[in-house]
């Protein structure tokens, strides 16, 4: 059944792609603003052949794991700390908080000071706005474990580290896995967005390539690719996650 | 149950009353020590000292920015373009999300779809945006709440599948009908989950309003720290940022309050 | 009587003619190119000639193209010429109803005080900024490698502050900047300019930024962008006539009226700034073809609709 809803979706979403079609023929969406879908399609090849859009992929592909790992690696291990030692927690979450919201990307030219102008920049300001949500979260797993399972640990003589590893983790990870979840959509937008800003690499340099030269085709054809970024890590994520769960 | 927790801060074991004298301590180790390293970093000349200007610059252009009576009127337009984002996205993004957390076959069909292009940089969209709403403030609450409709989306959707099944199957055998069970059970049942989707989607919003503003505009904080940044008055962009940010954390201690009580009315901590 | 008195006096504020308004997009506040708009709304230009402006900045040209393509502005003020030519070359309903910049004078390449460099032909290897592709510093820094036989290493560094940031902090080696950005670290002896877009004559006669009208804009308000460019022409005059226009100018770009005059004599001719001499579009379109903004040169004919301006010398 689940197959025959996802193929139902598929289906929903090719058809608004056709009405979206239709609605430029007609007139009724601006065709200089949004260009037909199936111009689009055809940029692709062109994108392919002229702007090395596999070695674009690769890097921003590269870029975001190298953020989304590490912010859920620093982040779990914080979110951890922070559960461990409730006068951490009841001192940092709220700033951990604020920090989710700040508008960090703003700030690159001091990261570009920093870091300088390299892939470094976008992965230290990617990893920056991932790991406040990844380190909320991670708190927020840790403190959900049913205590029944913690006293059932304790009962059975398990010291801090082993009820880390036995108890604590394999509960909290669905939360550690929408954690990653988190941290593929935050550290995705913004290594495509800081790439785009400084015009640095990726998919992301591309797009405002793209949309300077007045080729819409061509920067909504990109922007097609980093959806695919998108739907190649969440398949991953999602089949690891099952994988993980039957071992379980 | 762990699923429930989605994006909530607020569930799970509260590590006691938060005394006050107890924080200050650590939260004051941090700031020394940042600000400390911040100093030092700007006062060793290794760094271009524009960009990284010592803490007396920062003061002085916070403070030069906030005597602006100027910049009060671009964080009032900012403002309201804010509410406005996180009102239409927050809404929309909370219904689809009741949509799809309640319902097993639209969540298969659909919610693959949000998670996919909810990474992409929506500021990609504003063209299209500006078409529809115009070059004033309406694209920028446009930006902001398109920004903020997908993690509202996601974590409604999660923090609905993690309504206790008991309470459905109780609904269930009163024969409630659909609105009944969305609106007497998930709803009070989601409002604290919900409220922290709210915190996460505002942040996004606030991101997509400033860039908007950067784009096209003649007013409002994104476009001043533009113009501050275009004539590379950096204390007066680090003025306007530390500002922002002020008022994210503001904003944030009061969600947070909110998600706190509505987790402790409807007796979900535990 | 009486009620046709009454309804007279009622009547008579609307007698008056409303102003028409115009919305624009600009790019780059504070330039001296980009100036003419808000400067003679401020000094009453436009109203005079019954227009109020709207006036909205964007980071740069391909955001001002965008906006005037879509309709949401009617004008567009500094738009680059390529793009401009590409997207009417796709069909897009933009055409260009004045010149903005002629020539590349307005631009100028700079080093840290630090830096050994004295001149942009001692910069074989180095890295060298520009802003975007196609841009007009794209194209001075491929002259540069051109004209003195150089072998350059260009980088795409974006708007003025952030190429600022990066050369002087050792990232890249040349920077460029347009005045009045820039000019008091130069004074101050901080940065050092090394090379300069009159350097290279290749620019000297062409548009390459142009006024650009949405086409369905121009067509229903004909009279309104025609009474705009007249007053457009009045405040250019009285931007280098009166001094005057160099205190309001100072003060709106923040800068002192001295380092305004020395911007305006040492970088913007009058010549280069005037509306009506729009230049070089078939050469430009050429080269629009190398850089990917066109497939094929614009025909005669393409350029004779694409240019509404009654008084442009082509």
């Amino acid at each position: 059944m689940k197959v025959g809803a996802g193929l139902a979706g598929l289906l929903v979403m090719a058809g608004l792609v056709a009405l979206l079609q239709w609605a430029i023929g007609a007139g009724i969406v601006d065709e200089y603003t949004v260009p037909r879908p199936t111009e689009i399609a055809a940029a692709l090849p062109r994108l392919v052949a002229e702007e090395q859009v596999v070695s674009r992929f690769l890097v921003t592909a590269g870029e975001t794991f190298a953020a989304a790992g590490l912010s859920t690696l620093v982040g779990t291990a914080l979110g951890a700390a922070l559960y461990r030692w409730p006068l951490l927690r009841r001192s940092f979450e709220p700033g951990f908080a604020v920090l989710a919201a700040a508008p960090l990307i703003l700030a690159y030219p001091l990261f570009l000071v920093l870091f300088g102008r390299s892939s470094a920049t976008v992965v230290v300001i990617a990893f920056a706005s991932a790991l406040p949500p990844v380190v909320l979260q991670a708190v927020a797993g840790f403190a959900a474990v049913r205590p029944v399972l913690l006293a059932a640990g304790r009962s059975l003589g398990l010291g801090r580290a082993a009820e880390f590893r036995h108890v604590l983790l394999p509960a909290a990870l669905p939360s550690v896995f929408t954690g990653l979840r988190l941290a593929l959509m935050f550290g995705l937008i913004n290594v495509v967005g800081v790439e785009f800003l400084i015009n640095l690499g990726g998919l992301g340099a591309l797009i405002n390539e793209l949309s300077e030269r007045y080729d819409l085709p061509g920067t909504w054809a990109a922007i097609g690719l980093v959806v695919l970024v998108s739907a190649c890590f969440f398949v991953v994520l999602d089949g690891g996650e099952r994988w993980l769960r039957r071992r379980g | 149950m762990a699923a429930a927790a989605g994006l909530s801060v607020a569930h799970g074991r509260r590590p006691g009353p938060a005394g006050p004298v107890g924080t200050a301590g650590p939260r004051l180790l941090a700031a020394v020590v940042l600000l400390g390293g911040w100093q030092a970093l700007a006062s060793s000349g290794l760094l271009f000292r524009d960009v990284v200007p010592p803490l007396q610059a920062l003061a002085a252009g916070l403070w030069a920015v906030a005597r602006d009576g100027g910049f009060w009127a671009d964080a009032r337009v900012t403002g309201g373009e804010l509410l406005g984002a996180v009102l239409v996205g927050g809404v929309a993004g909370g219904a689809t999300g009741l949509l799809l957390g309640s319902s097993p076959l639209l969540s298969a069909a659909f919610e693959r779809w949000i998670t996919w292009f909810g990474p992409t940089p929506k500021i990609i969209l504003f063209p299209v945006l500006i078409l529809l709403c115009g070059v004033g403030p309406g694209s920028k609450v446009a930006m902001g709440a398109v920004s903020c409709f997908f993690p509202m989306v996601l974590s409604t959707a999660a923090a609905v599948r993690g309504v206790d099944p008991v309470l459905l199957r109780v609904a269930r055998s009163f024969r409630a009908r659909r609105h009944q069970t969305l609106m007497k059970v998930y709803l009070p049942a989601t409002v604290a989950p919900l409220l922290n989707g709210v915190r996460l989607g505002f942040g996004l919003a606030l991101i997509g309003v400033l860039l908007a503003e950067t784009k096209l505009s003649n007013q409002g904080v994104g476009f001043a720290v533009m113009q501050a940044y275009a004539r590379f008055d950096m204390p007066r962009m680090y003025g306007l940022l530390i500002l922002v940010v002020g008022f994210a954390a503001a904003v944030n201690i009061v969600l947070g309050h909110g998600a706190r009580r509505a987790a402790g009315a409807t007796g979900q901590e535990h | 009587m009486h009620r046709l008195l009454l309804a007279v006096l009622l009547l008579a504020p609307f007698a008056a003619r409303a102003d028409d308004v115009l919305k624009l997009a600009i790019g780059q506040r504070g330039n001296w190119e980009n100036s003419v708009s808000e400067l003679g709304q401020e000094a009453g230009f436009f109203r005079r000639h019954g227009l109020t402006l709207e006036l909205l900045y964007t980071e740069g040209s391909g955001q001002t193209q965008q906006a005037v393509i879509s309709g949401s502005v009617d004008l567009g003020i500094g738009a680059g010429t390529y793009g401009v030519l590409g997207a009417f070359g796709k069909g897009a309903p933009v055409r260009v109803i004045g010149n903005s910049m002629v020539g590349a004078r307005d631009l100028y390449w700079y080093v840290p005080a630090a830096s050994p460099l004295r001149s942009i032909k001692e910069a074989g290897g180095r890295s060298v900024a520009y802003s975007t592709t196609g841009s007009s510093t794209d194209l001075v820094v491929r002259a540069f490698q051109r004209s003195f036989g150089l072998q350059l290493k260009p980088v795409a560094a974006g708007s003025p502050a952030s190429t600022f940031t990066q050369t002087m902090s050792g990232q890249i080696d040349v920077g460029w900047a347009s005045p009045p950005f820039g000019m008091e670290a130069v004074q101050a002896g901080r940065t050092r300019i090394v090379g300069r877009g009159s350097d290279v004559p290749e620019f000297a006669d062409q548009s390459v930024r142009v006024m650009i009208a949405n086409a369905g804009a121009l067509a229903r308000k004909a009279d309104a962008i025609g009474r705009y460019m007249e007053a457009y022409r009045e405040t250019v005059a009285w931007l280098y006539a009166d001094p005057a226009a160099l205190d309001a100018y100072a003060r709106w770009a923040g800068v002192s009226t001295a380092l305004a005059r020395q911007v305006r004599d040492e970088f913007y001719p009058r010549a280069n700034m005037d509306p009506d001499r729009i230049r070089g579009l078939e050469a430009l379109s050429q080269d629009a073809v190398g850089l990917k903004f066109l497939a094929a040169p614009l025909r005669p004919e393409q350029l004779a609709a694409l240019v509404r301006n009654a008084r442009a010398e082509r």
